[in-house]
């Protein structure tokens, strides 16, 4: 017995040992294949020329960035990469984040000290916390230094000061320049007699109309998204809000969510419920693509690359069978056909970024008009930031020179979402009320009473 | 003697020791990190503003929306655990012999169990779809339903419809755990039964399920706390809505620490709800030590 006690307490040891050396020893490297570059050096006679021409060398030969970008972008920001990759020497490594986290990541990347993004990809209302958390760089003497040469006046102004400007100062450069048109189904609208509408009083009654007629078939007569993100069902809200004249806040920066204009436009919303494609509660942006580009839907808000996707042959069956309108207006004495800048995304510098001269290198590239008009003629690109890039011969070839002038007027005066530091917060308070307002478990009045309310606490007022 | 005892305690003290420090650092350092957020004004960005004792907490008890997502968790907990341990326990038990049959519906029910939560959550989507979805094509073909259902867009059917979901992913787990206890049972008592006369009814009412509840208890109440911690399927199927009818508490929590960034206000919820479940699980362990004097071995 005391000698199995002595072996057993000897083993004991060793392991103590070994769990102890393997605690402290360096971490084991994922087992990925490790690739060694080496370097092999010959020594190469050339014939002695009269005026040798040594090749050039690329500006930013062996070095590197890593770019973080939402999943959505993840094939414009990877070509983007490949082009900078091309034209300086550098590596550009793209990761792909989904869109609703990409925000927690910048700012975690920054707050955990890792420090590993150089470039971040933000949605443009998270611009006031980000800059509030010290998770960007200051812009503003890069902006002014690179004004003239990259023709910064060029970009649509409605873009240019809610995707970038916070407190007077630049933190970004604008990447995807998204608003919402009124797409319909040409041969639907023909079939049940109707026109697309001007105002959202008519949308309903299209949507009703064909929806009654066609349901038996599978046909609707529009697709809402109604998904409980805020970027899906705030979308489709603010698409009635400034239609009908309304604001998140008054002229001197109080909460007005709950105006009579803000709750005419909600109980419009949720009067279209019962027409909209099943269920709009849940449907998010691949329900309603699929509900669109199989034929079965009559009318969809949704961003302007919708064109695209609709004479896509891998994905659509109504190629050119679709059109685009301006978003249908309210009713009231303010009501106006005011797009929204739904989504909408820039580029930031992380102030962790581990090489930030290369990080501006890249932004200077983004921001050039040439590389606009490239990366808006991809498939997959993005949505055009510059006036220029719509007029461009590309990208109206690209797009459809009838979608590029309605996206050009629609990006032209849009209405911004709030970028202040605690519109986070004060988003999802709405987005969580205006659920509950299509769920049927508040009436619109009561809902945005009840965002008003939780609003003015918060903003202190 | 002594001496030697007391240093072979001390020896394996200091062996043990790495293995705990580690341990001690990877479960108590994020909670003491959670605990000193919960006490302070804290966002994502810019943790440890200002010092706010606990109003944090008291903002969480005053949150209707916090009070409702802990009761949808209860709901949504108890529910699944008493159904999966139900179904489960009755497969085990009819399937707890050995034939071809019973060994290749072991494996099929097992196919659920293996599958990631993700996955699961995708292809329910689209069997849930109310246009063009599997479910009602065949309840609406068959003249179940008269039209379509949005499964995922009405309150109340929404959280019914993820709770489904659960079962069916995790009544599997259950059932082999519950084939685990049955295999464990002794049989002198059926033999014993057996001699005495004893049909089979009387046997499984007299011996089975006594013997078997301090098992079946500890499963079940292992699935309530998985159950407690649902996420993935609210993330994926409904994202909390329609309206809040399915945000239950880890949703609830995630949505305020990543979307509303309010880290400090989050963790005062999370300390809230662990304290909640240690009280649950406190008692249900109670209830087992009960059940193991009364009918263990």
């Amino acid at each position: 017995m005391k000698g199995e006690t002595r072996t057993l307490l000897k083993l004991s040891r060793v392991l103590a040992a070994a769990v102890l050396l393997s605690a402290c020893a360096a971490p084991v490297a994922p087992a990925t294949p490790v690739v060694r570059e080496v370097e092999v050096t010959r020594e190469v006679i050339r014939e002695v020329v009269a005026t040798p021409t040594p090749a050039a060398a690329k500006p930013f030969e062996g070095q590197s960035i890593n770019v973080l970008t939402i999943q959505p972008h993840a094939v414009a920001t990877r070509a983007l990469a490949r082009w900078f990759e091309e034209e300086t020497g550098a590596r550009v490594q793209v990761l792909v984040v989904p869109y609703a986290n990409v925000t927690e990541k910048a700012i975690l990347d920054v707050t955990s000290g890792a420090g590993e993004y150089d470039v971040i990809e933000i949605w443009y209302p998270m611009l006031g916390n980000l800059v509030e958390g010290g998770v960007l760089e200051d812009l503003t003497q890069w902006w002014e230094e690179n004004r003239e040469a990259l023709q910064f006046d060029d970009f649509v102004p409605s873009i240019a000061e809610p995707y970038t400007l916070i407190n007077g100062r630049r933190w970004a450069l604008p990447y995807d320049g998204d608003t919402h048109l009124l797409f319909y189904n040409r041969e639907i609208l023909d079939r049940f007699g109707v026109k697309p509408p001007t105002t959202w009083a008519e949308y309903r009654e299209v949507c009703k109309t064909i929806t009654e007629q066609g349901k038996s078939e599978g046909i609707y007569g529009c697709a809402i998204m109604g998904a409980k993100a805020p970027i899906i069902l705030l979308s489709t809200f603010v698409n009635r809000l400034q239609g009908y004249g309304a604001a998140f806040f008054d002229q001197n920066g109080k909460p007005a969510i709950n105006s009579p204009e803000a709750v005419a436009a909600l109980e419009e919303l949720v009067n279209q419920l019962p027409y909209a494609l099943p269920d709009p509660k849940a449907v998010a942006f691949d329900e309603a693509l699929a509900g669109f580009t199989t034929g079965k839907v009559g009318m969809m808000e949704f961003w302007t690359d919708l064109g695209q996707m609709s004479d896509n042959p891998e994905q659509s069956k109504i190629m050119g069978k679709w059109g685009a309108v301006p978003m249908p207006k309210g009713e009231g004495p303010n009501a106006a056909s005011r797009p929204a800048l739904n989504a909408g995304f820039a580029l930031g510098i992380s102030t962790l970024a581990q090489n930030k001269p290369l990080a501006y290198e890249f932004l200077k590239f983004v921001g050039r008009p040439d590389i606009n008009v490239r990366v808006n003629t991809i498939v997959g690109g993005l949505d055009p930031t510059r006036k220029s890039t719509f007029d461009a011969e590309a990208y109206r070839k690209h797009v459809t020179p009838e979608l590029a002038d309605a996206a050009k007027a629609a990006l032209s005066g849009a209405f911004a979402w709030p970028t202040n530091a605690k519109w986070p917060e004060l988003q999802d308070i709405l987005t969580e009320n205006v659920a509950e307002a299509l769920a049927g478990t508040k009436t619109p009045k009561q809902a945005l009473d009840d965002t008003q309310a939780k609003w003015l606490e918060i903003l202190g007022r | 003697m002594h001496a030697l005892h007391r240093k072979t305690r001390w020896q394996v003290a200091w062996m043990v020791l790495p293995a705990i420090l580690t341990l001690l650092f990877f479960s108590l350092y994020p909670l003491l990190y959670s605990l000193a957020l919960s006490l302070s004004d804290s966002q994502l960005a810019r943790p440890f503003r200002a010092f706010v004792a606990f109003k944090n907490y008291s903002d969480a008890i005053a949150d209707s929306l916090f009070r409702s997502s802990i009761e949808l968790t209860f709901i949504y907990a108890f529910g699944v655990t008493l159904i999966e341990t139900a179904i489960g326990f009755g497969l085990a038990l009819l399937l707890n012999q050995e034939s071809g049959a019973s060994r290749f519906a072991r494996t099929l029910g097992l196919l659920p169990f293996i599958t990631p939560p993700v996955a699961i959550a995708a292809i329910w989507r689209l069997i849930y779809d109310p246009s063009s979805g599997l479910l009602n094509h065949y309840l609406v073909g068959s003249g179940i339903l008269e039209q379509n259902v949005a499964f995922l867009g009405v309150p109340g059917l929404a959280l019914a419809s993820i709770m489904l979901v659960d079962i069916w992913q995790w009544t599997p787990f259950v059932f082999l755990l519950s084939l685990a206890v049955l295999a464990g049972l002794p049989h002198e008592p059926y033999e014993a039964a057996a001699v005495d006369g004893a049909n089979p009814w009387q046997q499984f009412v007299h011996i089975t399920l006594p013997l078997c509840l301090p098992g079946v208890l500890i499963i079940a109440i292992l699935r309530l706390i998985g159950a407690m911690k649902v996420f993935d399927l609210v993330f994926m199927l409904t994202f909390g809505g329609p309206g809040s009818s399915t945000q239950v508490s880890s949703f609830y929590i995630y949505k305020v620490a990543f979307q509303q960034f309010k880290t400090g206000y989050a963790s005062a919820m999370t300390i809230i709800l662990i304290v909640v479940l240690t009280i649950l699980v406190t008692l249900l362990i109670g209830l087992y030590r009960r059940a193991q004097q009364r009918f263990g071995p």
